[in-house]
């Protein structure tokens, strides 16, 4: 055993990718298996990258000639849907243009790739330069344990072992069950199915329509119509030549009304609003995933046992608060917080549990579970029937009365207001669902 | 913009090991659990890859060839009927994304 790795990372998304980078960092002996072709070959989302982040991992990536990520965001928007009109808030600010970016959109296939490469050349500079590896095409079928600690996982015929594992493995789980730290069956309760087209324009259309300069990029968020009175949303991220465009639905809702996400994505397609944003586009390529939506019940027991940690999607770090989905930022901080974890762990010479908890105690000390903790209310409340069909129709039919000028006497903006209000609810009712909004958010 | 179809959308997904005939399935239903013990039939609704179709006589059927490894149908199905793995990368099926 005397070639055993210090860690073995499962997963080469962003979670074990960002574990890995730290890791090489500081010198440390590890091998990073991903089952995918290459890093991002196996990887969906929607997907924003946000905060800054990014540029502790990899400083001023953006002077990189072909740095991964698409585009910057600087232009925000959300959508309130009925059967044929929208009501937006939108926000563009040329703050947002500052280094570093607070969001980059990201194409999985592409930015993991570039990623992986960045590890890499981390890796060529570390003592271990021989000795670490980032091995991709290669499924983990086992972690191995002995005496209740992960000493080392197979892969078909092959053993390798390690002094600590961290767990990047994405939402499907399998190896975090394995181990006991998450139940063998997980109830769709609480996840999500996402699907998605990249919608291909010629760039200039692109960056005309959306209004983009440069590197600049818009995200829409969608509410209403657009689900079918199915819970979740629709989303549309402007990437360099294309949009990637799509919904994410909760599958129980799904279930309980008999649709495909298939066919509700088309019935998004068909909206005349959608219809007019999306034209002339070409779908090249649609792709699916299951998604955490931030409640919390759906996570692991614990994300740490002995010799091993769990990052990212693998213990649900993500979470829809309303304002953004985040679980890339998730996963990118904890893969950081899991490999600073095993670093210290080897300083102690102490891979136990009484050690590895430390990683338990910097997630709670991070925005990560500050933030999960802090908007279980809001996750919740964006998943009420109210706000995916109440709000919406309501936004859209005051809309319709307060932008449309008929040469007739007009009445006032609150009269106008208690009119849609009493069509698609009531003061009450909106009261109620007013202060649960304002306590949660 | 054209109404696509879910074969046309599939028909954008770039499957592996398409030259081998045959690939080992990663995903076991047990369909008499699906047909006999379940009401709700969700499978049927929520894959996006609609490899789980219901026929004329309201039977469940399973393929896997078309599976785009998004995992939804192992959360779905609350009756023990699905037992899910990630394809084996030689000999399996499975997917690689140009965009992802």
């Amino acid at each position: 055993m005397e070639d055993k790795f210090d860690c073995i990372v499962i997963g080469g998304g962003i979670a074990g990718l960002s574990a890995a980078m730290t890791l090489a960092r500081n010198d440390m002996k590890f091998l990073l298996i991903e089952r995918g072709e290459f890093s991002g070959a196996k990887n969906v989302s929607g997907g924003v990258l946000w905060g800054e982040g990014l540029s502790k991992l990899v400083p001023n990536y953006w002077e990189d000639e072909d740095a991964g990520f698409e585009r910057f965001i600087n232009h925000r928007r959300l959508t309130f849907m009925d059967g044929d009109s929208s009501f937006s808030i939108d926000f563009k600010s040329e703050s947002f243009n500052e280094k570093p970016y607070k969001g980059v959109i990201v194409l999985r296939a592409k930015f993991d790739n570039w990623l992986a490469e960045k590890v890499q050349e981390a890796i060529d500079q570390s003592k271990y330069s021989e000795e670490s590896f980032l091995a991709p095409n290669i499924l983990v079928e086992e972690v191995l344990m002995k005496d209740g600690k992960a000493v080392g996982i197979r892969a078909g015929e092959e053993e390798f072992f390690a002094d600590s594992i961290i767990l990047a493995e994405g939402v499907n789980n399998l190896l975090t069950r394995q181990v006991g730290l998450q139940d063998s069956y997980v109830p769709a309760d609480y996840l999500a199915v996402g699907v998605k087209e990249i919608i291909k324009y010629e760039q200039s259309v692109l960056e005309d329509r959306f209004q983009l300069n440069g590197l600049s990029g818009m995200s829409n968020e969608f509410i209403g119509t657009a689900t079918m009175g199915v819970e979740g949303g629709g989303f549309l991220y402007t990437n360099r030549d294309s949009i990637s465009f799509g919904l994410v639905l909760g599958m129980i809702s799904l279930r309980d009304a008999k649709l495909t996400p298939y066919d509700v994505l088309n019935h998004f397609k068909e909206h005349p609003v959608i219809q007019d944003i999306l034209r002339g586009g070409e779908v090249v390529e649609y792709s699916a995933h299951a998604v955490s939506t931030g409640e919390m019940k759906v996570m692991p027991k614990e994300v740490f046992t002995d010799g091993l940690l769990v990052a990212g999607e693998a213990a649900n770090l993500l979470m829809n608060s309303g304002k953004a989905i985040q679980g890339m930022d998730y996963a990118m901080h904890s893969g950081v917080l899991a490999a600073e974890t095993i670093i210290e762990a080897k300083d102690k010479g102490d891979f136990s549990k009484t050690t590895l908890k430390v990683y338990r105690d910097k997630l709670e000390n991070s925005f990560i579970l500050k933030d999960m903790k802090n908007f279980q209310d809001a996750v919740h409340f964006l998943h009420s029937p109210q706000m995916f069909e109440t709000v919406p129709s309501l936004v859209c039919d005051f809309g319709k009365q307060f932008f449309s000028i008929k040469n007739e006497p007009t009445p006032k903006t609150r009269e106008m207001l208690t009119k849609s209000i009493k069509k698609h609810s009531s003061y009450w009712e909106l009261i109620k669902l007013g202060i649960k909004g304002a306590k949660s958010l | 913009m054209k109404k696509l179809s879910i074969a046309e959308r599939l028909g954008m997904v770039n499957y592996l090991n398409q030259s081998k005939t045959e690939a080992k399935p990663h995903i076991l239903v047990d369909t008499d659990i699906c047909n006999h013990t379940c009401d709700h039939k969700a499978t049927t609704y929520v894959c996006p890859a609609q490899c789980y179709t219901l026929d004329e006589v309201g039977k469940v059927h399973f393929q896997f060839e078309d599976c785009i490894e998004c995992g939804t149908c192992m959360y779905a199905c609350d009756k023990g009927a699905v037992t899910w793995n990630y394809p084996d990368p030689e000999i399996g099926r499975g997917v690689k994304w140009n965009f992802g």
